[in-house]
């Protein structure tokens, strides 16, 4: 008998050890405390109807909500303010439940807002929509198919006829064509509800005193220095345990230009979260601070564009393949960039709804490359201009080309721009060679593959390659309007293995994005949009 | 001495008239569209023309170039085009943390670069000239945002007895690392230039005739020699003033200083023509208004001076 129980009194002993380590990693969270993130300039816009930096974006992350967001891995769509949403069956008409109970800002910079603090209403949501083609937001175009829009924006109606106040707590959208991406596009932070009362009233001033009805409120803003948020104490979201969310009593964005100087603040512990770890640090945060460094795939892709309108890679697709063939990505990763990117074989990032997992895109290999450069008539070499923005790691990443195309008798010649420099060049497609990266904007393979490759949206729009494939053109039109998820997915697969076989960029690497946080601070989840997007009302600190 | 500074304030219109022409021209000439900057890496031309449209870029440079001037007349510097803030605000509200960086550094600078030169040139070719003028050439030759990590190397993260970055609560403990770095060049040019000027002072006959009188060596050294010296020290110090004051943009960007020369900086990458437009125009003021007093001063260091 007691021979029998002796596995038995193990089995408990090794479960109650497993328990109690459970229950000891599952810390509780804990309120309090002021979180301190690092950024490298001072946010331009508060305002989300004007902004559209990821300086920006950090903040207004924090202060405001949209309908929907962003799952942290991207691969799905999370309700916000909006409970619910459903589509007609043709696409063309979205209708959204809205949460009750969520309330904008009571207080503002320590003053009581013209709202005071009321519930956010269906109106709202028309209001700021409305806001934003009025104020003249960079990004009010992203819903142009939103029915309406080319009159209200021209000033031919007084409203946007697309947006439908049902009643208190039900907004609806009417598209001028079905469009499957809509929804994803609603969770980019411009689409945020701000009150009317308050921004009516501060005006342009909306922008040093914003008001919205997100995680956190802005208490102050000392420009060049900081930017100091408090909780909000009215915040509709609960935790899983139903505690009120955030736990953080305030966050403080720090400005600190200089990386080396931010790298030395956070060692200090001036700092809680250092994002964007610099390339120079790169190592030693890793070796240093272990699991407290984080780092993921981020939706985005770098690349070398060709110019397809431009000799010498116009009608010459051996040439711009070879070019591919003649780049070890891997080695650039590894030499060059500390093996922080990932080679691209395409276009669509892992971890992107439509990434293709067997898509095979251009290894390594010299004798290929040399093989085809005799097939372009381009055997005894050529000269090429490649230009790039005035960014290090971009510098780094071009004389690394220079290096390798030179084993091919190509004389790769660099210019540095400055970005404004080289974004008009692009957009005017005087270019041969360019240097541009996309990160994603909503996620949908349409922010990737129609943007970047459809001959609508050639220059400024995003095709800087000038790239025009009928065939592509037509599977990325149908593809937005498909409502069949499978079907569209299929038709990115087969647009996107078109796009990598025409070659109009040399395909280079996947982003990656990252943070290194102090010990005391809890639940930073990194995101697979960037660490702009953390989001910090789930966030705690442990001391 | 009243019509002269009149006279030189005259002078300051065509001086910043013709930098304020040239200014626009070459912000405006300069490739790279801010409306394109503004609206990020991605837009549609409607959008773009837009924003053009709002700024007012879509008009010829020469309607945009007397829009300019005449709000510049009524005292308007414009809006920023990055943040939408009114650029004289802004200007106004950075300088405060520029001139208390600048004023500090100066103090220290000509404290320490007069002491330095003065005893340098008395005690000549002494352990204290070699050592003093050693540093100085270092001081001279040593990079600002080398001497700025040095320090917070070893003050800051070092033996943390000094706040690292920033404004903090306007606290005089984050203001010792800004102005030491500051001042360590003008510190270092003040001293080398005191040190020769006193030198060159020091063989003239009328200081011969000051000790063979039987004066002290301090009043020697102080009334007599000194205050002949002062002359080029005073136009070193001006000229340091004006640039410190400007904006001193390597220290202000280290330490995270919320100064003009930062906001200058910004402005420029942005391609914010207004705030462009606006820090130079503040800048040439400055150096003016500097060189204006320092011409002024020349006659109560030496009343032989005269301003008619």
């Amino acid at each position: 008998m007691r021979k029998t129980l002796r596995p038995l009194r193990y089995c408990l002993v090794i479960a109650l050890f497993v328990l109690g380590a459970c229950i000891a990693g599952a810390e509780e969270p804990r309120s309090g405390g002021v979180l301190r993130w690092r950024e490298i300039s001072d946010p331009p816009r508060l305002d989300p109807a004007t902004a559209s930096d990821s300086v920006s974006n950090r903040n207004l992350y924090l202060m405001f909500d949209t309908l929907v967001e962003n799952d942290i891995d991207g691969k799905g769509l999370l309700p916000r303010l909006a409970e619910s949403w459903e589509g007609s069956e043709e696409g063309r008409v979205w209708t959204f439940r809205l949460r009750k109970g969520a309330r904008f800002h009571a207080t503002n910079r320590g003053s009581p807002t013209g709202n005071g603090g009321r519930e956010v209403r269906a109106a709202d949501w028309k209001y700021s929509f409305e806001r934003l083609v009025k104020v003249g937001s960079p990004r009010a175009y992203f819903i142009d198919m939103v029915k309406g829009y080319r009159d209200f924006t021209d000033g031919k109606t007084s409203e946007w006829s697309g947006i439908r106040v049902i009643d208190d707590h039900t907004l609806q959208f009417e598209l001028e064509y079905s469009f499957a991406p809509f929804v994803s596009i609603l969770a980019y932070p411009c689409f945020a509800v701000v009150p009317r009362e308050d921004a009516e009233k501060a005006g342009v001033n909306f922008n040093f005193g914003p008001v919205g009805s997100g995680p956190f409120l802005l208490d102050h803003w000392e420009h060049d220095q900081k930017v100091v948020y408090k909780r909000n104490p009215d915040y509709w979201r609960r935790d899983d345990g139903g505690r009120p969310l955030p736990y953080l009593d305030g966050v403080e964005i720090i400005v600190i230009p200089d990386n080396t100087i931010a790298y030395g603040e956070f060692r200090k512990g001036n700092i809680d979260v250092l994002p964007d770890v610099p390339d120079e640090f790169y190592t030693d945060v890793k070796e240093r601070f272990g699991n407290l460094f984080q780092e993921r795939p981020l939706l985005g892709v770098y690349y070398i564009g060709f110019n397809y309108a431009k000799p010498p890679f116009k009608d010459n697709r051996t040439l711009r393949k070879a070019l591919n063939y003649a780049v070890d990505r891997k080695a650039m990763s590894d030499f060059l960039l500390e093996g922080r990117y990932a080679p691209a074989p395409g276009v669509l990032p892992p971890g992107m709804p439509g990434y293709d997992p067997d898509l095979k895109g251009y290894d390594f290999d010299p004798g290929l490359a040399r093989k085809m450069l005799a097939e372009a008539g381009a055997a005894e070499g050529f000269s090429v201009e490649l230009n790039i923005d005035n960014n290090p790691r971009h510098r780094t990443v071009a004389e690394g080309l220079q290096g390798l195309l030179a084993e091919f008798g190509i004389d790769l010649r660099v210019n540095v721009l400055d970005w404004g420099v080289h974004l008009d060049l692009a957009d005017r497609g005087e270019t041969q060679m360019y240097r541009m990266g996309w990160i994603v904007d909503y996620a949908d393979p349409d922010n990737f593959l129609y943007v970047l490759f459809h001959s609508d949206n050639f220059g400024p729009k995003g095709n800087y390659s000038y790239y025009k494939n009928e065939k592509v053109d037509g599977l990325l039109t149908e593809a937005r309007i498909e409502t069949d998820y499978d079907r569209r997915m299929a038709l990115y697969r087969e647009a996107e293995r078109i796009i990598v076989d025409d070659a109009p960029w040399m395909f280079l690497f996947y982003y990656t994005t990252s943070l290194v946080g102090g010990e005391h601070v809890r639940n930073l989840r990194l995101p697979a949009f960037g660490h702009y997007s953390t989001p910090l009302e789930i966030a705690w600190i442990d001391r | 001495m009243l019509s002269y500074v009149l006279r030189k304030i005259l002078y300051f219109i065509p001086v910043v008239w013709g930098v304020v022409t040239v200014v626009f021209i070459l912000v405006t000439i300069v490739p790279g569209d801010p409306a394109r900057l503004l609206m990020g890496q991605r837009g549609d031309p409607e959008t773009l023309a837009r924003i053009r449209s709002d700024l007012g870029l879509d008009l010829p440079i020469s309607r945009q170039y007397i829009r300019f001037l005449g709000d510049l007349l009524r005292g308007d510097l414009g809006t920023s085009y990055r943040n939408n803030e009114k650029v004289a605000a802004s200007l106004m509200e950075h300088f405060g943390a520029t001139l208390r960086l600048a004023f500090w550094a100066m103090i220290l600078a000509s404290v320490i670069g007069v002491s330095a030169g003065i005893l340098s040139a008395v005690k000549q070719y002494s352990l204290f000239d070699y050592s003093a003028m050693f540093i100085a050439v270092a001081g001279v030759s040593a990079p600002v945002f080398w001497v700025g990590l040095l320090l917070l190397l070893i003050f800051a993260y070092g033996l943390q007895i000094l706040p690292g970055v920033g404004y903090g609560d306007g606290s005089w403990r984050y203001l010792i690392l800004p102005v030491v770095t500051l001042g360590t060049r003008p510190a270092a040019l003040i001293a080398r230039l005191t040190r020769s000027c006193m030198l060159d002072v020091m063989n003239q006959d009328y200081i011969r005739t000051a000790r063979s009188k039987g004066l002290t060596e301090r009043v020697v050294v102080l009334k007599h020699a000194f205050k002949n010296a002062l002359i080029p020290v005073n136009t070193i110090i001006g000229t340091q003033v004006a640039e410190l004051l400007s904006g001193a943009v390597l220290t202000e960007t280290i330490f995270a200083w919320p100064g003009v020369g930062r906001l200058t900086v910004e402005a420029l990458v942005a391609r914010d023509f207004p705030m462009i437009r606006g820090s130079v125009i503040f800048m040439a003021l400055i150096f003016l208004v500097t060189n204006l007093l320092v011409d002024l001063s020349y006659g109560l260091v030496d009343p032989r001076i005269r301003y008619d």
